[in-house]
């Protein structure tokens, strides 16, 4: 065992070792778009040289990172007690919740500029990046507690008060634990986006779009590479931390007892719709109170009623509801394609890596690493790599979604029971057919749950390439309507956006529910 | 009614309304457990003897009847600490050390536990994990993680003492080695011991009564009284008395 882990070790770093010489070699030799891609030592260099910039820009975002990621966690963790004390409670802010899980953080980003000052909407967007995550680590963890300890609890009298002190809270610490270290990177990229919608002098994301129509690949790079390692930096903090305390909080034996749903008692029908009402309507009521608490003008800052008058009730609303079309037309087609063909490589991928173990041992730290780094970094390089052509949209779209999908279906097909796959091969089954027996099916769930969690990646993907390079689509329209200061249809893409962005979620959801139903599985949280 | 702390159970009735079936799992189920007696409970799956338990303990509600322990309702009788516990699996918490996991029921009582170091170490010594005090339940063996939930069923130093087959996670071997150990153990508390077991030898081992449920409904068959005199040893196993009392109970069991 001692051996094997070693020699995958050295075979790891064997590789690597190929990757940075072949890397060099080809940015030495400028053979990748004219130069776009320098040379390893190159872009160390260029780091050195610029040196003195880095400092100012790094305080910057990580400072904005840090504050959001304690915020937003903080808020998160009080918001999963209070979700599985009152679960009324999660059902009615279901919405909220959604939408901040799959807003598009750069379709938010110019909106917050506008309604806040300072470094306020750097935090904030860093804090949104990370609640979700944390918020459903937190419901996790507090809902799979062992029911026979409190069992121990309630057999002395303990009320449900105690249960939650003695028992719950510190058995979430692992789940929390591995949401913070989710959602750390998370923090940095919203911080980053927050500085893409303009202000503030410092911030890697400014250094970033300043140095892009300069056309020095070496320091582009540079900064990628150092707002990967931060974020990759951040992840592995809490990683080494969960490790840590993991080995002390699971539970020693398996407990084959069934855990409640949870308010699994969801009232009569007028109650049920009164809260699905309340969960649809919250998102709006917030965004609401958002603007009349923030006191900014009317003018700058649009309520719902004021996107539907900009909309479809002013004079210039045809003009306004045709750009927005056209830009429709030219990002969801896109996004559709490159998840599509992304999930499809995953899948295929994850598939029939079970014939190919060896593979899988040293892809899967690369695609560990990609989903670590911040997506801003890296558009700006495949921009480099490939022109701002339409090829540059797909690619990123495919490489959004491919990786998580490929991670998660990787996870998912592993956890198929040895026995299982022995089964077919005792009765002689080829490797083809057991791959259709009993893998395909058993990755199914996760191709759902991978198509359902990338989508408002892709389409974040799609929309950064939009701003920053093919100057097509909803991104370009929301970088123009900042140029053009015309705040409606700023608001409206970003009301769009997110709405686009749950629509697609839910109705995956359902098509989701409706095949694993019929064929007895379960979907994946 | 009762002032002793015994264990009392009066036409008790309890039906589990699931969707669509209904389950009975008490019908009429009366039991009554003498001050200082050990009484096994045994039948098969789904004949109501845990819930009969759980009830007696306050974590069930029941549809009619009475229950008294030590002279008050469940729930009465729990909070005031004269209870004790020990459930199929030791369910410790394992970030608590082995003392600290001692300790719990104190915390939930509301009691100071730092009062209760000296039962604690007794405790740990009598239960046989000495030198293991600050060991996480990760570091132990089942049977070792199973000795440190009996003595946790004991620090409330309680009169009642209920055991939901606290060794069924156990090989026969060892269990027949802490079958021995519980019976001195519990000989030393003077409590009245409820124990919910699925096993005849276990039973009969153990217990001064053996009381045999059937399911569908959940009720009381019959009542065997199991004379060997304490302490019995490891040789009972092979005598024929023993075999012909576990044979006994094997019979009302399959309902012969």
């Amino acid at each position: 065992m001692a051996n094997r882990a070693r020699f995958l070790r050295t075979a790891t770093a064997r590789n690597l070792l190929i990757l940075v010489l072949v890397w060099e070699l080809v940015g030495r030799m400028d053979w990748i778009a004219g130069g776009a891609l320098p040379g390893l030592s190159e872009i160390l260099i260029r780091l050195w040289v610029d040196r003195g910039d880095y400092p100012s820009h790094i305080w910057a975002t990580v400072h904005a990172s840090i504050l959001g990621f304690l915020i937003g966690n903080a808020v998160a963790v009080g918001a999963g007690v209070l979700f599985v004390l009152f679960p009324t409670l999660l059902r009615l802010t279901r919405g909220f919740n959604i939408a901040v899980f799959a807003l598009p953080p750069i379709a938010i980003a110019p909106i917050l500029v506008l309604t806040l000052s300072g470094m306020a909407p750097r935090i904030t967007l860093a804090a949104l990046g990370v609640y979700f995550v944390t918020m459903s680590a937190t419901v996790v963890g507090l809902s799979q507690f062992d029911s026979r300890a409190a069992d121990v609890v309630r057999a002395y009298g303990g009320k449900d008060w105690q249960v939650m002190r003695l028992v719950r809270l510190r058995g979430a610490v692992p789940d929390i634990l591995s949401g913070l270290r989710i959602a750390a990177p998370n923090a940095v990229l919203g911080a980053i986006l927050a500085e893409f919608g303009g202000g503030g002098r410092w911030g890697l994301g400014t250094y970033l779009l300043g140095s892009l129509g300069r056309g020095e690949p070496a320091r582009l790079w540079g900064i990628g590479l150092v707002a990967t390692l931060i974020a990759g930096l951040s992840y592995l903090v809490f990683a080494i931390i969960s490790a840590r305390t993991l080995g002390s909080t699971r539970s020693v034996t398996l407990n084959t007892a069934i855990p409640d749903a949870g308010g699994g008692t969801p009232g009569p029908l007028p109650v049920r719709l009164a809260i699905f009402a309340g969960a649809a309507l919250l998102p709006f009521v917030l965004w609401w109170a958002f603007i009349r608490l923030s006191g900014v003008p009317d003018l700058i800052a649009k309520t719902p009623l004021g996107v539907v008058e900009y909309l479809f009730l002013s004079d210039t609303s045809h003009i306004a509801r045709g750009k927005l079309l056209s830009a429709l037309a030219e990002t969801l087609p896109i996004t559709a394609i490159g998840m599509i063909a992304g999930l499809g490589f995953a899948f295929l991928l994850a598939i029939s890596a079970r014939m190919f173990p060896g593979f899988i041992k040293t892809f899967m730290p690369v695609a560990l690493v990609t989903q670590t780094m911040p997506l801003v970094a890296l558009t700006p390089l495949l921009v480099l790599m490939l022109g701002r052509g339409t090829s540059v949209t797909l690619w990123i779209t495919i490489s959004v979604t491919f990786f998580p999908a490929f991670v998660l279906l990787v996870q998912g097909i592993q956890r198929v029971p040895q026995t299982v796959l022995d089964l077919p091969r005792a009765y002689g089954a080829s490797a083809w057919k057991e791959l259709r027996m009993v893998s395909i099916p058993a990755a199914l769930p996760y191709l759902f749950a991978a198509t359902r969690l990338t989508v408002p990646r892709a389409l974040l993907g799609v929309m950064i390439a939009e701003w920053l390079a093919t100057g097509t689509g909803l991104g370009n329209l929301l970088n123009q309507s900042r140029g053009y200061l015309d705040y409606g249809m700023i608001w409206t893409v970003a009301a769009v956006s997110v709405c686009l962005s749950v629509a697609f979620y839910y109705a995956i959801l359902l098509i989701e529910r409706r095949t694993l139903t019929r064929l007895g599985m379960q979907t994946v949280e | 009614m009762h002032h002793d702390h015994g264990i009392h159970l009066r036409a008790v009735c309890k039906t589990f309304r699931g969707r669509g079936a209904d389950v009975e799992a008490l019908r009429d189920m009366n039991l009554d457990c003498a001050p200082g007696s050990f009484t096994a409970l045994i039948g098969p799956s789904g004949c109501g003897k845990s819930t009969a338990m759980r009830i007696a303990l306050g974590l069930e509600d029941y549809d009619s009847g009475d229950v008294r322990i030590a002279g008050q309702p469940p729930a009465a009788a729990t909070a005031a600490g004269v209870t004790g516990v020990a459930f199929q699996d030791a369910a410790l918490l394992p970030w608590r050390t082995v003392a600290r996991n001692i300790a719990l029921p104190l915390e939930v009582l509301g009691r100071d536990p730092a009062k209760y170091g000296h039962e604690i170490a007794k405790l740990i010594e009598l239960v046989g994990l000495k030198g293991y005090e600050n060991s996480l339940p990760g570091q132990l063996s089942g049977g070792m993680r199973q000795r440190v939930s009996i003595a946790r069923s004991l620090i409330t130093g309680p009169e009642v003492l209920f055991m939901d087959e606290p060794f069924g996670a156990l090989d026969q071997i060892r269990r027949r080695q802490m079958n021995v150990e519980l019976q001195r153990i519990w000989l030393e508390s003077e409590s009245t011991a409820l124990l919910v077991t699925h096993g005849i030898d276990e039973a009969v081992f153990l217990a001064d009564y053996v009381v045999v449920m059937h399911a569908n409904p959940g009720r009381v068959i019959d009542i065997i009284e199991i004379p060997f005199e304490r302490p019995r040893r490891n040789e009972l196993y092979s005598a024929p008395e023993f075999h012909a009392l576990c044979d006994k109970v094997a019979m009302v069991l399959h309902g012969e």
